[in-house]
């Protein structure tokens, strides 16, 4: 069944250890550290992506010296990865998690030929296909190296359509040729700005014209971008770039549009700190068309959703460009014990998954009603009982003596004592006793103070924090 | 200022609205709407029913409203328009309690929240405004007159509603929490279940009597409703006790 040309090409998989799942923003960087030295990168996921590495080999020297210079590359950016080259996608992929993990700027090569031999000792559920995973060892199968010596019509007749395709993986077979990006026509527009122009108005009003070239020649290619990076570079040699996301169409104008807010933001910024502002003024506006996508058309909203979001879009990219990307955040209801982990903040414009699950019992939580207020740090507290002796919890969840009077150092009561007149508690947590680097134990309390106002308290290692109100 | 120009010509690319609310918007002192005058309801934000007497009609919109020191009122105040569909931006709040928010009736999913608005603060409502039909903050300093006033004319401009939490010396309606009790805890057993809060609300031009009502603010499931007047001496949130087996 193998015949020459269903060898693999070589590949060369750069792999980040530890990526958050959903960050592909921050893994554009990386991207772009190695598109810096070869043009056809194809990401995986965020946290991976992959290059065919017979070209750059040849020119930069070796395979060796290709993955050297891509971890430098990246980790100039200030990114931790490691490469790995093979034949074939699965192989490469397998080789860039193969390093040792004390030594991440490390590349695994597997000589061309040697990808069968590589991966046998691979356990099956390195193939990622939880059934056979499952399956297989309960057949004696438990590396792929087992797996590969079946044949591959035992494999396609026992294991069906998958089986067939994970055979091929395991004998070190593509499944799929590497699909690059497509290599990218230069389709960035610009216009220099000669003599240099002070203002910003002049800079918005070209910025249409050339928002307006830049999708007559994404047109004529039938595509779309469903970003625009604006760079924009001053006569000191200063430059000024950011990436504008937009879930529809970006209109000349709504291109326009943003670049005046870029420069009103950098003003901003920059107004207090020296008076030349432009910096001998703006010599160039560049703009360059990315993530293109095959423009489909786009279709609004019929109940008219979509056009409520485009202006809330709009004033939140618009407080974005004032104070950065993660100052405008969309609150996630997530799981989890204490109130502060029970949010996920997510950046405006990026789309996440609650750090921890909601809809689980997490026994030991909150019971309603949740507090109003949650300080993201816990505020130390002092609690007394009468004779002024701080209030302690045993290791059997015995209180010392009743607590009765409370003094915390939030900000704008100064740090007055207040008689406690009501409390609570204590409730034991334990959390994550399997883990010595995250455990914690506390004691939970609830303590109603002189003035009405309601705390939620915590004693760990004998400190007392104040976590919540619930006024 | 580069905002006005793009905000009004997105106001001008919206749909013609009815005449009444041209005509409140450009009432100089807004919220001083003439007595009798029936309000559109296009010109008010709607807010939950156990507020409807202490707000009667609703949020107006192009209103600033001061709702004391920051708690969960302000996040009921927030509530009912944000149920019934409005986006409500949170600014110099990073210790809003979403999960108190949820329960109160606000949609997380919209809502922004920006926790450090610093020293531009002032812009960034603005700019929020633009889109948040309801804006809740916090100002990071006591704002000059002037730059009150300039925010009270952008809040007039976008229709909004300002939700301040703290003094705002020109606000149309001001509520407060006069006196509050908790109750399901006691002395060393129990726990929080519910707060029973007298809120007052004054303000200027029709709202200038003050109203007081008792509400449960929270409530045992983190909702807010109304409270009775007098203090039962049996709280109706005891847990039950159901026999099992």
């Amino acid at each position: 069944m193998t015949s020459a040309s269903d060898v693999p090409c070589r590949v060369l998989v750069v792999w980040c250890p530890d990526w958050p799942d959903q960050d592909a923003r921050a893994f554009e960087q990386v991207v772009t550290a190695v598109e810096g030295l070869c043009p056809r990168v194809e990401v995986l996921y965020p946290g991976a992506c992959a290059v065919g590495a017979r070209g750059p080999a040849r020119y930069f020297g070796g395979e060796e010296a290709l993955a050297v210079k891509i971890i430098d590359a990246v980790a100039c950016h200030g990114f931790a990865c490691r490469a790995g080259v093979a034949d074939g996608m699965f192989a490469a992929q397998l080789a860039a998690r193969a390093g040792r993990p004390e030594a991440p700027g490390a590349a695994v090569i597997v000589p061309p030929g040697a990808a069968p031999a590589f991966l046998a000792p691979h356990p099956v559920s390195s193939l990622g296909n939880p059934e056979l995973a499952d399956l297989l060892p309960r057949l004696g199968i438990r590396t792929l190296g087992d797996f590969a010596a079946l044949s591959a019509a035992e494999a396609a007749n026992r294991f069906g359509a998958q089986g067939a395709l994970a055979h091929r993986l395991a004998r070190g077979l593509d499944p799929r040729p590497l699909v690059p990006r497509p290599p990218s026509a230069d389709l960035s527009v610009s216009t220099p700005f000669d003599p240099p122009v002070e203002q910003s108005e002049p800079v918005v009003f070209a910025a249409k014209a050339l928002a307006e070239r830049m999708h007559a020649g994404l047109a004529a290619r039938g595509l779309a971008c469903v970003r625009v990076q604006v760079q924009v570079i001053c006569a000191d040699g200063q430059e000024l770039t950011r990436l504008w996301r937009h879930d529809g169409l970006l209109s000349a104008l709504a291109v326009a549009e943003r670049v005046r807010w870029q420069l009103s933001g950098w003003q901003a910024a920059h107004s207090d700190a020296d008076e030349g502002v432009q910096a001998g003024g703006i010599t160039l506006l560049r703009l360059v068309p990315d993530q293109l996508v095959r423009n489909t058309g786009h279709q609004l909203g019929l109940w008219g959703d979509a056009v409520i979001n485009d202006r809330v879009a709009r004033a939140a990219l618009r407080v974005q460009a004032l104070l950065g990307h993660g100052s405008v955040v969309r609150p996630l209801l997530a799981g989890g014990r204490n109130p502060v982990e029970q949010v996920t903040l997510v950046p405006f414009g990026d789309a996440a998954d609650p750090a921890l699950p909601s809809g689980r019992p997490w026994p030991g939580r909150l019971p309603a009603p949740a507090p109003a207020t949650v300080f993201p740090v816990p505020l130390p507290a002092r609690v007394t009982d009468e004779s002024g002796a701080t209030v302690t919890v045993s290791g059997r969840a015995l209180v010392s003596a009743p607590p009765a009077r409370l003094s915390a150092r939030w900000p704008a009561h100064g740090e007055p004592w207040l008689a406690i007149t009501s409390w609570a508690g204590p409730w034991p947590v334990t959390e994550r006793w399997w883990c010595p680097a995250s455990t914690r134990r506390r004691a939970r309390f609830q303590l109603v103070a002189e003035d009405g106002s309601a705390w939620l308290a915590t004693v760990q290692d004998g400190q007392w924090l104040i976590e919540a109100s619930y006024d | 200022m580069p905002a006005s120009r793009a905000s009004r010509a997105s106001r001008a690319s919206r749909a013609p609205q009815a005449p009444q609310v041209t005509r409140v918007t450009r009432v100089p002192v807004p919220g001083a709407v003439l007595p009798g005058e029936a309000v559109p309801d296009d010109a008010v934000l709607p807010v939950l029913p156990a507020l409807q007497e202490l707000l009667p009609g609703g949020l107006r919109r192009g209103s600033v409203v001061a709702a004391g020191p920051w708690g969960l009122l302000g996040l009921a105040l927030a509530a009912g328009a944000s149920a019934a569909g409005a986006w409500c931006a949170v600014v110099g709040l990073p210790q809003l309690g979403v999960a108190a928010a949820a329960d109160a009736g606000l949609d997380p999913g919209r809502m922004l929240l920006i926790a450090d608005p610093g020293p531009g603060w002032p812009q960034v409502v603005a700019s929020l405004l633009d889109g948040c039909e309801l804006v809740l903050l916090r100002p990071p300093d006591r704002p000059s007159a002037q730059l009150r006033r300039r925010l009270e004319a952008t809040v007039r401009r976008f229709g909004g509603v300002l939700v301040v939490a703290g003094e705002w010396d020109g606000a149309q309606t001001r509520l407060l929490v006069a006196n509050q009790e908790w109750v399901g805890i006691g002395a060393g057993h129990g726990r929080l279940r519910a707060r029973r809060a007298q809120v007052v609300a004054d303000g200027r031009g029709a709202a200038a009597r003050p109203r007081a009502r008792w509400l449960w603010l929270p409530g045992p499931d983190g909702s807010v409703t109304i409270a009775d007047e007098t203090s039962g001496s049996r709280e109706p949130f005891w847990p039950e006790i159901r026999s099992t087996g």
